[in-house]
């Protein structure tokens, strides 16, 4: 196998002294689908955010293709090729759709009227370029989720970090998300993705890592870790398992 | 069609303010005028910290102070002729942003406000204080008395200041990435933005056109002092300027800048007795504007086209046009 596009090793991430994310490592392969998957309070959110650089490590590195991009700050992190949503979405309320995705377009296409044209491409495979002249403002939750995988492929990411980006949708809507999620799969995109909707996230990873407590319990292929006791006992408590 | 418009109208009014000091000779309409042109530059800088970046600079006065006293200083005691110190006091104005930044952008909302508030009144103290500058006797500067001159330079200044800010604004992709940082810093960060660095850029870019002014305005009324030039009065009417115009548009504040000038121009002229009752209803006019035209005029003006006409979308150049045609049924929205 080639080398990981992404190596988290034994990150830990401390605020005071609760210790969110306790000794984590796992690894992405080029072109996989990782869930991330694991109770309320297990520490996804945290370790998305120490892997897009929003938080440092406290202890550990993340090695993203060959390079310790540990403490790096965000936006250094988008230049490099990893694009993220945010699970609590950060759309610019005051701006229209279309200049949501231009101002990520700039990235890539320096000049205005270049990210303008790519932002409508943007718009074209997420399905929101009827929306385009909108205020981000007046999406529905379902738009805005929308807007902000828009947003993140905008920035022509090799690696995706989608967070919890179906919770929260009808099943309609869900199923066009995966669709879109698949495609992007399809098109060579290395996505780690967080989701709470067992449906969604056992059907498009190829490979699972669980958190509890911050801690790793499993790792697998989506039977494997369905199967696996510390799972079920994190998921339905002592006496199921 | 709306753009060509626009540039008719923009181009009419430029060649009237350029011929207008050869119909109008009255030395008082002029220097009305030259005052009126400077405010449009005051408004239309601040707006590019406190519309386009959001972030509310109560402290915008220091920076023309800064500027004025640069230019008093350095005429008076250093003996440079104005065109050399001129772009000095753009210079001191965005190392006082430098310095000032620093600590201050990394605060929001009302802390920015009040933290650039002190610091302007901070400054107006050490004014006060120090020899160099005068101390509360101010500074006379050598007087070149040619109201021509100046209304020139003034027009020519903004005019300029107008058009590089119009372009980096709502040309070129800076504008935009300004705005982001304006709706969601910690989201801006994840598209690639750096805040801090925009931020300072931005503040930068609002002090230097301001310093500038801040110096053709000492040579031109030839005497500053700590409250001429630093008081409260340069930033709170810049506020009321951008905010009853509508911050982050540019053209909002040079409108509120025009009217706002010609309500206190008539305020002063015939009450000049309840000179009080100016700043009174100059913080009403922030109140109301904020709770009624939450845009400003000109956002207001602007949403209501556009709710009339519906809005077109441009073609695209490649072929997903064509893709959205089909997967998109007409919605009225």
């Amino acid at each position: 196998m080639t080398e990981p596009i992404l190596k988290v090793n034994s990150v830990t991430k401390c605020f005071g002294g609760l210790t969110a994310v306790d000794d984590v490592s796992f690894s992405v392969e080029k072109g996989e689908i990782v869930g991330l998957i694991g109770p309320n309070g297990a520490g996804k959110t945290t370790l998305f955010n120490v892997i897009s650089g929003y938080y440092a490590p406290t202890k550990g590195s993340v090695v993203f293709q060959g390079n310790d991009i540990s403490g790096k700050p965000p936006y250094h992190l988008a230049g490099v090729g990893i694009g993220r949503t945010f699970q609590v979405v950060k759309p610019f309320a005051g701006l229209s759709v279309l200049e949501n995705v231009t101002i990520a377009s700039f990235l890539k296409h320096p000049k205005k009227a270049d990210a303008e044209r790519h932002a409508w491409q943007v718009l074209e495979t997420t399905g929101l370029a009827d929306r385009a002249h909108l205020s981000a403002a007046g999406l529905t939750l379902a738009g805005r989720k929308r807007l902000e995988i828009s947003k993140a492929l905008a920035l022509d990411p090799s690696f995706l970090l989608l967070d919890e980006v179906v919770a929260g949708l009808n099943p309609t809507e869900a199923d066009r998300t995966v669709e879109l999620i698949m495609k992007l799969k399809a098109q060579g995109l290395t996505i780690l993705i967080v989701e709470h909707i067992m449906r969604v996230i056992m059907n498009i990873s190829d490979r699972l890592v669980v958190l509890n407590f911050g801690k790793k319990i499993a790792e697998g292929t989506p039977a494997e870790v369905s199967s696996d006791p510390h799972v079920v006992q994190a998921y339905f408590g002592e006496e199921a398992a | 069609m709306k753009t060509s418009r626009g540039a008719a109208i923009l181009a009419i009014i430029t060649a009237a303010l350029l011929i207008l000091p050869l119909v109008v000779h009255d030395t008082f309409v002029l220097r009305v005028l030259t005052e009126g042109i400077m405010w449009i530059g005051l408004a239309i800088a601040f707006d590019v910290i406190a519309g386009y970046t959001g972030y509310l600079n109560f402290g915008h006065g220091a920076f023309f102070g800064i500027g004025a006293y640069t230019i008093g200083i350095l005429m008076m005691q250093a003996h440079l002729p104005f065109w050399v110190a001129l772009p000095l006091g753009g210079l001191a104005a965005a190392l006082t942003a430098l310095i000032a930044g620093i600590p201050t952008l990394r605060l929001k909302g009302a802390y920015f406000a009040i933290a650039t508030w002190a610091l302007s009144r901070a400054i107006q103290q050490l004014a006060l204080n120090v020899e160099f500058t005068g101390g509360p006797d101010g500074m006379r500067l050598e007087a070149f008395l040619n109201p021509l001159f100046f209304y020139y330079l003034m027009l020519i200044t903004v005019g300029v200041i107008f058009l590089i800010l119009w372009y980096l604004l709502e040309r070129a992709p800076f504008g935009l990435k300004l705005k982001a940082i304006r709706e969601d810093e910690e989201g801006a960060k994840a598209l690639g933005l750096n805040p801090t660095m925009l931020k300072m850029q931005s503040f930068i870019l609002s002090a230097i056109p301001t310093g500038i002014l801040g110096g053709i305005y000492a040579y031109w009324i030839t005497f500053i002092d700590p409250s001429s030039t630093l008081g409260d009065l340069v930033s709170d009417q810049a506020v009321v300027m951008v905010v009853f115009g509508g911050m982050g548009t540019l053209f909002g504040p040079a409108l509120g800048a025009i009217l706002i000038f010609a309500f206190k121009t008539i305020f002063w002229a015939y009450l000049s007795d309840f000179q009080l009752l100016y700043l009174i209803i100059l913080g009403a006019l922030i109140a109301i504007s904020v709770i009624f035209i939450p845009n400003g005029l000109w956002g207001t003006l602007v949403k209501r086209k556009a709710v009339a006409r519906p809005q077109q979308k441009p073609e695209p150049a490649s072929e997903p046009a064509a893709l959205s045609a089909v997967a998109v049924p007409e919605e009225g929205n």
